[in-house]
């Protein structure tokens, strides 16, 4: 193909001058930020020493972000301990929300009122609330209830009694607050996937004789987590670092070890540093969990399923040297 | 024993106050085929329906293989019948959907025991064989491992029509099987059943193919606005109709 009667022509691809400005600017950012990180500033502390009878003094200088003293608490038992229970929180209070927002959606998709009701009132109230508030509250209940009873309801029959102030000790606080709190988020989460599920399947399951909690189990809540997955993932993220709020009721989870750290060294940053990298490293952990669960649940869904990370950047590089090859010079004739 | 499947008595049913079905009166022997034609909005589906109780009919009579279709009549009462009952009752009679209604989250070989498995109770290992050779028999032996969704949509009703098939059904109801489908792919699930009709199952088919009505229903109902127009033999009905409404639709589908 040509204009000119057999001879080659020079292809001229369109310059993009808006994505280099940006492409340089964002390069020197990030050079600027690389820098500053590993900066170093004089530490105030003057070292002096004596040589050949010559008296030298100077200041030493540190890493402005103190990273030899992350580095010395990073691996620490505190910090350690600390994980562990921001793990156990996150867990705990993730297994409380899914479970109960799971049955408050069924409950909001009852054609009864009675049930409908409270579980649209459910929503409202621990949405619209604050979790901070509703974390003081629980830790404080023992000033509404003294004790709590398992027995008959209006009656003083009672076959279990708990003292509040037993029972909601700083944990149990929090995990019930976080709990109750993430039931009403994961509520609609599991509504909307329930909706998602087109209504020609539980036609289909209730034709072949399936009951009610049949069709539930085996036919809408296999096909709903693949809507309810990705928010859930979100949701476990997000709850994840929500459980440092416990700190200030006097949980010892990550926060709250990274602090009892610096109020006796006064290494305030350094050991926000070492609570911030660990978040950073469990967020990425289950990142990657959450990638694999979406491309399990997406069976059926999609025809072919989303490639691995492995298999993308395979795919990158062979997008690359094919680039490459194809800069080559051409003939076009 | 009675020589009728299916036996409805002035059927009624409404949505909303829109009478869909005005008083049909209908029977199925055992092993016919029976065609319900008519134009879209005239109740056939809405009757199907009834028939394996996704909808409940408000007045009539509505039989099932001689037995009320969710009541139970005792000391001249009607008792309702439980969820359990209804759903026992639904597992005898399969149905064919218009949109295939496959379970997405399944491979074809799980769509076809899952019904087996779970609601008859029958052993994994059994019901993977029965369902290998329903799968061969509408043609899909080499397709038991893929998903619904990678299937064209004629396999995909040939896959539901073996799921159906796997309850060992005494009754099979098609709810427009090829009115979903691309033209070219109409005829493999037409061929398939013609095939079931030719084993002796009973069948009402709700359907616009005026030539597999004609070919192979024993018997045809003609529905126009919840009333049964005209009803007969197939053939007959459709080369020489009586009443205007039907000349009218004929005009239109052929």
């Amino acid at each position: 193909m040509s204009a000119n009667g057999g001879d080659a022509m020079k292809v001229v691809p369109v310059r993009h001058y808006g994505r280099w400005v940006g492409g340089v600017t964002v390069l020197v950012a990030l050079a600027m930020v690389i820098h500053t990180l590993f900066s170093k500033v004089p530490s105030g502390i003057v070292v002096c020493h004596t040589s050949d009878g010559v008296r030298h003094c100077a200041q030493s200088v540190r890493w402005r972000f103190s990273w030899n003293i992350v580095g010395q608490y990073f691996t620490t038992w505190e910090m350690f301990h600390g994980l562990l229970v921001t793990l156990e929180l996150t867990v705990l209070a993730m297994a409380i929300g899914i479970t109960l927002g799971v049955i408050i959606a069924i409950m909001r998709m009852s054609p009864s009122r009675l049930l409908s009701a409270p579980a649209w009132t459910y929503t409202w109230f621990f949405r619209g609330t604050p979790v901070y508030v509703q974390l003081i509250f629980w830790f404080n209940i023992a000033a509404l209830y003294y004790t709590f009873s398992l027995g008959v309801p209006f009656t003083h029959l009672s076959v279990l009694t708990f003292h509040s102030n037993s029972v909601f000790v700083p944990f149990t606080a929090a995990v019930v607050a976080f709990g109750l709190n993430e039931a009403a988020y994961m509520s609609e989460i599991a509504r909307a996937g329930l909706l998602a599920v087109d209504e020609g399947q539980i036609e289909a399951a209730s034709a072949i004789g399936m009951t009610r909690a049949q069709t539930l189990r085996l036919v809408i809540l296999p096909q709903a987590m693949r809507v309810i997955i990705p928010p859930t993932g979100n949701e476990v993220i997000s709850m994840l670092k929500t459980t440092s709020l416990a700190s200030a009721v006097g949980v010892i989870e990550l926060l709250g070890a990274a602090q009892n750290i610096y109020a006796a060294n006064y290494q305030v940053m350094p050991l926000l540093i070492v609570a911030s990298l660990w978040y950073l490293i469990v967020t990425t952990i289950l990142s990657i969990g959450q990638f694999y669960l979406e491309r399990h649940f997406a069976k059926g869904a999609t025809r072919t399923p989303p490639p691995t990370p492995i298999a993308r950047i395979k795919a990158d590089v062979r997008g690359i040297a094919a680039k490459m090859r194809s800069r080559r010079p051409e003939v076009v004739r | 024993m009675t020589d009728f499947m299916v036996q409805a008595l002035g059927v009624r049913k409404s949505y909303g106050g829109v009478d869909v079905l005005k008083g049909v009166d209908l029977n199925v022997k055992r092993g016919e085929v029976t065609c319900l034609i008519g134009p879209s909005g005239s109740g056939k589906s809405t009757l199907l329906r009834c028939i394996n109780h996704l909808e409940q009919h408000d007045a009539g009579e509505l039989r099932v293989d001689g037995q009320l279709v969710g009541y139970e009549a005792r000391d001249g009462k009607l008792y309702e019948r439980s969820n359990k009952a209804i759903c026992a009752e639904r597992a005898r009679i399969g149905m064919v959907f218009q949109r295939f209604n496959l379970f997405q989250h399944l491979s074809v070989l799980d769509n076809v025991t899952i019904g087996q498995i779970k609601v008859r109770g029958i052993g994994e290992k059994d019901a993977q064989q029965r369902a290998r050779e329903l799968l061969a028999r509408v043609g899909l032996a080499n397709k038991e491992a893929n998903y619904p969704s990678q299937l064209s949509g004629g396999q995909q009703q040939r896959v539901a029509i073996a799921r159906a098939l796997a309850m060992d059904p005494k009754l099979m109801l098609f709810d427009e099987p090829t009115s979903a489908l691309d033209p070219e792919l109409v005829g493999e699930v037409l061929d398939v059943m013609k095939d079931l009709a030719h084993s002796g199952m009973t069948m009402v088919v709700v359907t616009h193919e005026m030539g597999f009505a004609r070919e192979v229903a024993d018997t045809a109902y003609f529905l126009d606005q919840g009333i049964i127009e005209e009803s007969g033999d197939p053939k007959a009905m459709l080369t020489n109709p009586q009443s205007s409404r039907l000349q009218g639709f004929l005009s239109k589908v052929l």
